[in-house]
Protein backbone atom coordinates (compact mmCIF):
# COMPACT_ATOMS: atom_id res chain seq x y z
CA UNK A 1 0.00 0.00 0.00
CA UNK A 2 3.03 2.26 -0.17
CA UNK A 3 1.96 3.40 -3.62
CA UNK A 4 -1.47 4.35 -2.28
CA UNK A 5 0.10 6.38 0.53
CA UNK A 6 2.39 8.16 -1.91
CA UNK A 7 -0.57 8.92 -4.15
CA UNK A 8 -2.65 10.30 -1.27
CA UNK A 9 0.29 12.37 -0.05
CA UNK A 10 0.73 13.86 -3.53
CA UNK A 11 -2.97 14.74 -3.73
CA UNK A 12 -2.89 16.25 -0.25
CA UNK A 13 -0.15 18.71 -1.17
CA UNK A 14 -2.48 20.30 -3.73
CA UNK A 15 -5.50 20.67 -1.46
CA UNK A 16 -6.61 23.67 0.61
CA UNK A 17 -4.99 23.33 4.03
CA UNK A 18 -8.21 23.56 6.04
CA UNK A 19 -9.77 20.59 4.23
CA UNK A 20 -6.71 18.45 3.51
CA UNK A 21 -7.20 15.78 6.18
CA UNK A 22 -10.92 15.47 5.63
CA UNK A 23 -10.67 15.11 1.87
CA UNK A 24 -7.76 12.67 2.04
CA UNK A 25 -9.55 10.49 4.59
CA UNK A 26 -12.57 10.25 2.30
CA UNK A 27 -10.46 9.68 -0.80
CA UNK A 28 -8.45 6.99 0.97
CA UNK A 29 -11.63 5.27 2.05
CA UNK A 30 -12.99 5.35 -1.50
CA UNK A 31 -9.78 3.96 -2.97
CA UNK A 32 -9.58 1.20 -0.35
CA UNK A 33 -13.17 0.23 -1.05
CA UNK A 34 -12.41 0.09 -4.78
CA UNK A 35 -9.28 -2.01 -4.16
CA UNK A 36 -11.21 -4.40 -1.92
CA UNK A 37 -13.90 -4.83 -4.54
CA UNK A 38 -11.29 -5.57 -7.18
CA UNK A 39 -9.53 -8.07 -4.90
CA UNK A 40 -12.85 -9.77 -4.21
CA UNK A 41 -13.50 -9.98 -7.94
CA UNK A 42 -10.05 -11.47 -8.67
CA UNK A 43 -9.91 -13.63 -5.54
CA UNK A 44 -6.42 -12.44 -4.60
CA UNK A 45 -4.48 -9.37 -3.54
CA UNK A 46 -3.68 -6.80 -6.19
CA UNK A 47 -0.15 -6.66 -7.48
CA UNK A 48 1.65 -3.42 -8.09
CA UNK A 49 0.66 -3.18 -11.75
CA UNK A 50 -3.03 -3.56 -10.90
CA UNK A 51 -2.78 -0.91 -8.21
CA UNK A 52 -1.01 1.40 -10.65
CA UNK A 53 -3.88 0.88 -13.09
CA UNK A 54 -6.44 1.93 -10.47
CA UNK A 55 -4.45 5.01 -9.47
CA UNK A 56 -3.82 6.05 -13.06
CA UNK A 57 -7.51 5.64 -13.75
CA UNK A 58 -8.21 7.99 -10.83
CA UNK A 59 -6.03 10.67 -12.42
CA UNK A 60 -2.90 12.69 -11.77
CA UNK A 61 -2.72 13.88 -8.14
CA UNK A 62 -2.64 17.54 -9.21
CA UNK A 63 -5.71 17.03 -11.41
CA UNK A 64 -7.58 15.26 -8.60
CA UNK A 65 -6.69 18.02 -6.11
CA UNK A 66 -7.70 20.75 -8.55
CA UNK A 67 -11.29 19.47 -8.58
CA UNK A 68 -11.63 20.48 -4.92
CA UNK A 69 -10.38 24.02 -5.47
CA UNK A 70 -12.79 26.88 -6.05
CA UNK A 71 -13.03 28.05 -9.65
CA UNK A 72 -10.74 31.04 -9.95
CA UNK A 73 -10.14 33.55 -12.69
CA UNK A 74 -8.26 36.77 -12.90
CA UNK A 75 -10.91 38.57 -14.93
CA UNK A 76 -14.43 37.17 -14.95
CA UNK A 77 -16.77 36.74 -17.90
CA UNK A 78 -18.71 39.94 -17.09
CA UNK A 79 -15.63 42.16 -17.27
CA UNK A 80 -13.70 40.27 -19.93
CA UNK A 81 -15.28 41.88 -23.02
CA UNK A 82 -14.58 45.37 -21.63
CA UNK A 83 -11.06 44.30 -20.71
CA UNK A 84 -10.45 43.11 -24.27
CA UNK A 85 -11.81 46.36 -25.69
CA UNK A 86 -9.66 48.55 -23.42
CA UNK A 87 -6.59 46.44 -24.13
CA UNK A 88 -7.18 46.77 -27.86
CA UNK A 89 -7.73 50.54 -27.68
CA UNK A 90 -4.63 51.14 -25.56
CA UNK A 91 -2.30 48.93 -27.59
CA UNK A 92 -3.61 49.15 -31.16
CA UNK A 93 -5.01 52.66 -31.23
CA UNK A 94 -2.68 54.48 -28.84
CA UNK A 95 0.62 52.69 -28.29
CA UNK A 96 1.32 51.51 -31.85
CA UNK A 97 0.43 54.82 -33.58
CA UNK A 98 2.46 56.85 -31.07
CA UNK A 99 5.47 54.63 -31.70
CA UNK A 100 4.97 54.40 -35.45
CA UNK A 101 4.27 58.06 -36.08
CA UNK A 102 6.24 59.88 -33.38
CA UNK A 103 8.75 57.91 -31.31
CA UNK A 104 10.27 55.64 -33.96
CA UNK A 105 10.53 58.23 -36.79
CA UNK A 106 12.32 60.71 -34.54
CA UNK A 107 14.60 58.02 -33.13
CA UNK A 108 15.44 56.63 -36.57
CA UNK A 109 15.89 59.99 -38.26
CA UNK A 110 18.24 61.33 -35.60
CA UNK A 111 20.25 58.13 -35.19
CA UNK A 112 23.66 57.51 -36.65
CA UNK A 113 22.62 53.89 -37.40
CA UNK A 114 18.96 54.06 -38.46
CA UNK A 115 18.49 50.32 -39.02
CA UNK A 116 19.80 49.51 -35.53
CA UNK A 117 17.60 52.26 -34.09
CA UNK A 118 14.59 50.84 -35.95
CA UNK A 119 15.17 47.41 -34.41
CA UNK A 120 15.59 49.03 -30.99
CA UNK A 121 12.36 50.98 -31.47
CA UNK A 122 10.46 47.79 -32.35
CA UNK A 123 11.88 46.08 -29.26
CA UNK A 124 10.86 49.09 -27.14
CA UNK A 125 7.38 48.91 -28.66
CA UNK A 126 7.13 45.21 -27.79
CA UNK A 127 8.28 45.83 -24.22
CA UNK A 128 5.91 48.77 -23.83
CA UNK A 129 3.06 46.63 -25.14
CA UNK A 130 3.84 43.90 -22.60
CA UNK A 131 4.03 46.46 -19.78
CA UNK A 132 0.82 48.20 -20.89
CA UNK A 133 -1.12 44.95 -21.17
CA UNK A 134 0.20 44.02 -17.73
CA UNK A 135 -1.02 47.29 -16.21
CA UNK A 136 -4.44 47.03 -17.89
CA UNK A 137 -4.75 43.42 -16.70
CA UNK A 138 -3.77 44.39 -13.14
CA UNK A 139 -6.35 47.19 -13.08
CA UNK A 140 -9.13 44.88 -14.30
CA UNK A 141 -8.04 42.14 -11.90
CA UNK A 142 -8.32 44.68 -9.09
CA UNK A 143 -11.81 45.67 -10.26
CA UNK A 144 -12.73 41.97 -10.40
CA UNK A 145 -11.43 41.41 -6.90
CA UNK A 146 -12.96 44.54 -5.39
CA UNK A 147 -16.07 44.97 -7.51
CA UNK A 148 -17.74 48.33 -7.76
CA UNK A 149 -21.34 48.65 -8.78
CA UNK A 150 -21.67 48.93 -12.53
CA UNK A 151 -23.94 51.97 -12.49
CA UNK A 152 -23.57 52.35 -16.24
CA UNK A 153 -25.05 48.89 -16.69
CA UNK A 154 -27.89 49.58 -14.29
CA UNK A 155 -28.87 52.87 -15.92
CA UNK A 156 -28.64 51.75 -19.54
CA UNK A 157 -31.35 52.77 -21.95
CA UNK A 158 -31.96 50.95 -25.25
CA UNK A 159 -32.71 54.30 -26.90
CA UNK A 160 -29.08 55.33 -26.35
CA UNK A 161 -27.62 52.32 -28.19
CA UNK A 162 -25.83 53.17 -31.46
CA UNK A 163 -27.84 52.89 -34.67
CA UNK A 164 -27.31 49.82 -36.85
CA UNK A 165 -25.24 50.77 -39.92
CA UNK A 166 -27.49 50.92 -42.98
CA UNK A 167 -24.99 49.37 -45.36
CA UNK A 168 -21.99 47.11 -45.17
CA UNK A 169 -19.27 48.92 -47.11
CA UNK A 170 -17.13 45.83 -47.58
CA UNK A 171 -19.87 43.81 -49.24
CA UNK A 172 -21.02 46.62 -51.53
CA UNK A 173 -19.48 46.65 -54.99
CA UNK A 174 -17.22 49.63 -55.77
CA UNK A 175 -19.32 52.44 -57.27
CA UNK A 176 -18.71 53.10 -60.97
CA UNK A 177 -17.65 56.71 -60.27
CA UNK A 178 -15.01 55.56 -57.76
CA UNK A 179 -13.64 53.04 -60.23
CA UNK A 180 -13.39 55.66 -63.00
CA UNK A 181 -11.77 58.16 -60.60
CA UNK A 182 -9.21 55.57 -59.51
CA UNK A 183 -8.35 54.71 -63.08
CA UNK A 184 -8.14 58.37 -64.16
CA UNK A 185 -6.05 59.36 -61.12
CA UNK A 186 -3.57 56.61 -61.87
CA UNK A 187 -3.16 57.74 -65.49
CA UNK A 188 -2.90 61.44 -64.57
CA UNK A 189 -0.29 60.89 -61.84
CA UNK A 190 1.71 58.61 -64.12
CA UNK A 191 1.65 61.26 -66.84
CA UNK A 192 2.70 63.98 -64.39
CA UNK A 193 5.50 61.76 -63.10
CA UNK A 194 6.85 61.06 -66.58
CA UNK A 195 6.54 64.70 -67.63
CA UNK A 196 7.95 66.41 -64.55
CA UNK A 197 10.45 63.91 -63.21
CA UNK A 198 13.93 65.43 -63.03
CA UNK A 199 16.84 65.01 -60.66
CA UNK A 200 17.76 68.68 -60.35
CA UNK A 201 15.64 71.65 -59.31
CA UNK A 202 16.66 75.31 -59.37
CA UNK A 203 14.84 77.43 -56.77
CA UNK A 204 16.10 81.02 -57.03
CA UNK A 205 19.77 80.19 -57.00
CA UNK A 206 19.39 77.21 -54.71
CA UNK A 207 20.16 73.99 -56.58
CA UNK A 208 18.55 70.86 -55.17
CA UNK A 209 19.84 67.59 -56.56
CA UNK A 210 18.17 64.26 -55.91
CA UNK A 211 20.44 61.40 -54.92
CA UNK A 212 21.14 58.79 -57.66
CA UNK A 213 18.88 56.31 -55.88
CA UNK A 214 15.81 58.21 -57.13
CA UNK A 215 16.86 57.83 -60.77
CA UNK A 216 17.51 54.13 -60.33
CA UNK A 217 13.99 53.66 -58.95
CA UNK A 218 12.30 55.64 -61.74
CA UNK A 219 10.68 52.63 -63.52
CA UNK A 220 9.52 50.81 -60.37
CA UNK A 221 7.85 54.03 -59.17
CA UNK A 222 6.12 54.45 -62.52
CA UNK A 223 4.95 50.84 -62.26
CA UNK A 224 3.43 51.54 -58.82
CA UNK A 225 1.64 54.62 -60.14
CA UNK A 226 0.27 52.65 -63.08
CA UNK A 227 -0.92 49.98 -60.65
CA UNK A 228 -4.08 52.02 -60.18
CA UNK A 229 -5.08 51.22 -63.78
CA UNK A 230 -5.75 47.47 -63.28
CA UNK A 231 -7.37 48.19 -59.92
CA UNK A 232 -9.74 50.73 -61.49
CA UNK A 233 -10.35 48.38 -64.41
CA UNK A 234 -11.31 45.47 -62.15
CA UNK A 235 -13.57 47.78 -60.11
CA UNK A 236 -15.25 48.91 -63.31
CA UNK A 237 -15.70 45.54 -65.02
CA UNK A 238 -16.05 43.18 -62.04
CA UNK A 239 -17.15 45.44 -59.16
CA UNK A 240 -17.89 42.50 -56.86
CA UNK A 241 -14.54 40.74 -57.23
CA UNK A 242 -13.06 42.17 -54.04
CA UNK A 243 -10.39 39.46 -53.57
CA UNK A 244 -8.96 40.10 -57.06
CA UNK A 245 -8.95 43.87 -56.53
CA UNK A 246 -7.39 43.48 -53.09
CA UNK A 247 -4.74 41.08 -54.44
CA UNK A 248 -3.63 43.65 -57.02
CA UNK A 249 -3.57 46.37 -54.36
CA UNK A 250 -1.59 44.06 -52.09
CA UNK A 251 0.99 43.52 -54.85
CA UNK A 252 1.24 47.30 -55.35
CA UNK A 253 1.68 47.85 -51.60
CA UNK A 254 4.36 45.14 -51.58
CA UNK A 255 6.34 46.83 -54.36
CA UNK A 256 5.85 50.25 -52.70
CA UNK A 257 7.16 48.93 -49.41
CA UNK A 258 10.25 47.45 -51.06
CA UNK A 259 10.92 50.79 -52.80
CA UNK A 260 10.48 52.75 -49.57
CA UNK A 261 12.82 50.41 -47.70
CA UNK A 262 15.43 50.74 -50.46
CA UNK A 263 15.09 54.52 -50.22
CA UNK A 264 15.32 54.47 -46.42
CA UNK A 265 18.54 52.51 -46.59
CA UNK A 266 20.07 55.26 -48.77
CA UNK A 267 19.93 57.70 -45.78
CA UNK A 268 20.85 60.68 -48.02
CA UNK A 269 18.18 61.70 -50.49
CA UNK A 270 19.03 65.25 -51.61
CA UNK A 271 22.03 67.50 -52.00
CA UNK A 272 21.69 71.28 -51.84
CA UNK A 273 24.04 73.74 -53.49
CA UNK A 274 23.75 77.52 -52.92
CA UNK A 275 27.03 79.41 -53.33
CA UNK A 276 25.55 82.63 -51.91
CA UNK A 277 24.90 81.00 -48.48
CA UNK A 278 27.51 79.99 -45.89
CA UNK A 279 28.49 76.32 -46.01
CA UNK A 280 27.36 75.76 -42.40
CA UNK A 281 23.82 76.94 -43.21
CA UNK A 282 23.69 74.76 -46.32
CA UNK A 283 24.82 71.77 -44.25
CA UNK A 284 22.01 72.45 -41.77
CA UNK A 285 19.48 72.78 -44.60
CA UNK A 286 20.64 69.47 -46.09
CA UNK A 287 20.43 67.81 -42.71
CA UNK A 288 16.89 68.99 -41.93
CA UNK A 289 15.60 68.34 -45.46
CA UNK A 290 16.90 64.78 -45.35
CA UNK A 291 15.46 64.36 -41.87
CA UNK A 292 12.05 65.44 -43.16
CA UNK A 293 12.27 63.09 -46.12
CA UNK A 294 13.37 60.26 -43.83
CA UNK A 295 10.40 60.77 -41.49
CA UNK A 296 8.03 60.98 -44.45
CA UNK A 297 9.39 57.75 -45.90
CA UNK A 298 9.10 56.02 -42.53
CA UNK A 299 5.48 57.12 -42.12
CA UNK A 300 4.84 56.02 -45.69
CA UNK A 301 6.23 52.56 -44.87
CA UNK A 302 3.96 52.26 -41.82
CA UNK A 303 0.89 53.38 -43.77
CA UNK A 304 1.74 50.97 -46.58
CA UNK A 305 2.03 48.09 -44.11
CA UNK A 306 -1.31 49.07 -42.58
CA UNK A 307 -2.95 49.21 -46.02
CA UNK A 308 -1.44 45.84 -46.94
CA UNK A 309 -2.78 44.27 -43.75
CA UNK A 310 -6.18 45.76 -44.52
CA UNK A 311 -6.14 44.24 -48.01
CA UNK A 312 -5.10 40.83 -46.65
CA UNK A 313 -8.04 40.95 -44.26
CA UNK A 314 -10.37 41.84 -47.11
CA UNK A 315 -9.06 38.94 -49.18
CA UNK A 316 -9.62 36.39 -46.43
CA UNK A 317 -12.74 37.88 -44.94
CA UNK A 318 -15.77 35.67 -45.42
CA UNK A 319 -18.68 37.26 -47.12
CA UNK A 320 -21.29 37.72 -44.39
CA UNK A 321 -24.45 35.73 -44.79
CA UNK A 322 -27.40 38.07 -44.67
CA UNK A 323 -30.08 36.66 -42.40
CA UNK A 324 -33.48 36.16 -44.01
CA UNK A 325 -35.32 37.51 -40.95
CA UNK A 326 -33.98 41.07 -41.11
CA UNK A 327 -37.17 42.52 -42.57
CA UNK A 328 -39.41 40.69 -40.14
CA UNK A 329 -37.34 41.99 -37.20
CA UNK A 330 -37.59 45.48 -38.63
CA UNK A 331 -41.31 44.96 -39.13
CA UNK A 332 -41.81 43.98 -35.54
CA UNK B 1 -14.25 17.02 -34.08
CA UNK B 2 -17.84 15.75 -34.01
CA UNK B 3 -17.03 13.19 -31.32
CA UNK B 4 -15.36 15.86 -29.19
CA UNK B 5 -18.23 18.26 -29.71
CA UNK B 6 -20.74 15.58 -28.83
CA UNK B 7 -18.80 14.68 -25.69
CA UNK B 8 -18.74 18.32 -24.55
CA UNK B 9 -22.46 18.74 -25.17
CA UNK B 10 -23.19 15.42 -23.48
CA UNK B 11 -21.26 16.46 -20.37
CA UNK B 12 -23.07 19.79 -20.35
CA UNK B 13 -26.41 18.02 -20.61
CA UNK B 14 -25.51 15.56 -17.84
CA UNK B 15 -24.16 18.16 -15.40
CA UNK B 16 -27.49 19.33 -14.03
CA UNK B 17 -28.97 15.83 -14.15
CA UNK B 18 -26.13 14.47 -11.98
CA UNK B 19 -26.97 16.91 -9.19
CA UNK B 20 -30.56 15.78 -9.34
CA UNK B 21 -29.52 12.11 -9.31
CA UNK B 22 -27.18 12.59 -6.35
CA UNK B 23 -29.79 14.47 -4.34
CA UNK B 24 -32.45 11.89 -5.16
CA UNK B 25 -30.17 8.99 -4.24
CA UNK B 26 -29.32 10.65 -0.93
CA UNK B 27 -32.90 10.52 0.26
CA UNK B 28 -31.37 7.42 1.86
CA UNK B 29 -28.05 7.67 3.64
CA UNK B 30 -24.96 6.56 1.71
CA UNK B 31 -21.21 6.87 2.03
CA UNK B 32 -19.31 8.00 -1.05
CA UNK B 33 -18.27 4.68 -2.57
CA UNK B 34 -21.67 3.09 -1.97
CA UNK B 35 -23.38 6.11 -3.49
CA UNK B 36 -21.22 5.87 -6.58
CA UNK B 37 -22.04 2.17 -6.97
CA UNK B 38 -25.74 2.75 -6.41
CA UNK B 39 -25.82 5.45 -9.07
CA UNK B 40 -23.84 3.30 -11.50
CA UNK B 41 -26.22 0.38 -11.00
CA UNK B 42 -29.10 2.70 -11.97
CA UNK B 43 -27.31 3.83 -15.12
CA UNK B 44 -25.99 7.16 -13.76
CA UNK B 45 -22.29 6.37 -13.49
CA UNK B 46 -20.39 9.31 -12.09
CA UNK B 47 -16.68 9.86 -12.01
CA UNK B 48 -15.30 9.88 -8.47
CA UNK B 49 -13.38 13.09 -9.12
CA UNK B 50 -16.71 14.70 -9.93
CA UNK B 51 -18.74 13.08 -7.17
CA UNK B 52 -16.69 14.00 -4.10
CA UNK B 53 -16.21 17.71 -4.90
CA UNK B 54 -19.94 17.82 -5.78
CA UNK B 55 -20.87 16.28 -2.42
CA UNK B 56 -18.75 18.89 -0.64
CA UNK B 57 -20.32 21.69 -2.61
CA UNK B 58 -23.85 20.47 -1.91
CA UNK B 59 -22.99 20.14 1.75
CA UNK B 60 -21.53 23.65 1.91
CA UNK B 61 -24.78 24.88 0.31
CA UNK B 62 -26.71 23.25 3.12
CA UNK B 63 -28.44 20.64 0.97
CA UNK B 64 -26.62 17.67 2.50
CA UNK B 65 -25.46 16.72 5.95
CA UNK B 66 -22.65 14.29 6.62
CA UNK B 67 -21.03 12.48 9.50
CA UNK B 68 -18.03 10.23 9.95
CA UNK B 69 -19.03 6.84 11.33
CA UNK B 70 -17.39 3.48 11.70
CA UNK B 71 -18.68 0.65 9.53
CA UNK B 72 -16.94 -2.68 8.94
CA UNK B 73 -14.09 -1.45 11.15
CA UNK B 74 -13.44 1.50 8.87
CA UNK B 75 -14.32 5.16 9.17
CA UNK B 76 -16.68 6.28 6.43
CA UNK B 77 -18.36 9.53 5.74
CA UNK B 78 -22.11 9.15 5.37
CA UNK B 79 -24.22 11.70 3.50
CA UNK B 80 -27.95 12.32 3.49
CA UNK B 81 -30.32 15.07 2.42
CA UNK B 82 -30.84 17.93 4.86
CA UNK B 83 -34.24 19.55 5.44
CA UNK B 84 -33.40 22.24 2.89
CA UNK B 85 -32.12 19.56 0.55
CA UNK B 86 -35.46 17.74 0.65
CA UNK B 87 -37.28 20.96 -0.19
CA UNK B 88 -34.89 21.86 -3.01
CA UNK B 89 -35.04 18.32 -4.40
CA UNK B 90 -38.82 18.51 -4.58
CA UNK B 91 -38.63 21.87 -6.39
CA UNK B 92 -35.95 20.62 -8.74
CA UNK B 93 -37.92 17.47 -9.55
CA UNK B 94 -40.99 19.58 -10.35
CA UNK B 95 -38.84 21.76 -12.57
CA UNK B 96 -37.28 18.74 -14.22
CA UNK B 97 -40.69 17.21 -14.97
CA UNK B 98 -41.84 20.54 -16.42
CA UNK B 99 -38.72 20.84 -18.58
CA UNK B 100 -39.07 17.24 -19.68
CA UNK B 101 -42.68 17.64 -20.81
CA UNK B 102 -41.91 21.00 -22.48
CA UNK B 103 -38.98 19.44 -24.28
CA UNK B 104 -41.16 16.54 -25.42
CA UNK B 105 -43.69 19.00 -26.84
CA UNK B 106 -40.91 20.95 -28.60
CA UNK B 107 -39.40 17.82 -30.11
CA UNK B 108 -42.77 16.47 -31.25
CA UNK B 109 -43.75 19.84 -32.70
CA UNK B 110 -40.57 19.81 -34.80
CA UNK B 111 -41.24 16.31 -36.10
CA UNK B 112 -44.80 16.79 -37.31
CA UNK B 113 -44.47 19.56 -39.95
CA UNK B 114 -41.16 18.38 -41.41
CA UNK B 115 -41.50 14.62 -40.93
CA UNK B 116 -37.73 14.47 -41.07
CA UNK B 117 -37.02 12.57 -37.84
Amino acid sequence: MELLDRYLHAVKSGLPKAQQDDIIAELAEDLRSQIEDKEAELGCSLDEAELVTILKQRGHPAAVASRYLPQQYLIGPALYPIYRLVRKIVVVWVLVPVFALVVAPIAVATASHPSAELVKSLWDLAMSAVFTVGVVTAVFAAIERYPVEHKTWEKWDPRRLPRVPKTEPDTRPTPRATAIAELAASLIFSWLFVTWFRTTFDLGGVRITLAPIWRSLYWPFLLVLLGGVPVGWVSLIWPERTPLRSSIRLAIHGVTLVLVVILLRARMWVEIAAPQFPAAEIAQAVKWTNLGIGITLFIMAIITIGEAVHEVRRIFRRKPVRPMVTSSIAGN
Amino acid sequence: MNAELFENLRLELRRGCLILAVLAQLRAEHYGYALRKALAERGMAIDENTLYPLLRRLESQGLLVSEWREEDKRNKRFYRLSGDGKLILKQLLDEWHAINSSLSRVIEAEVEPNRSI
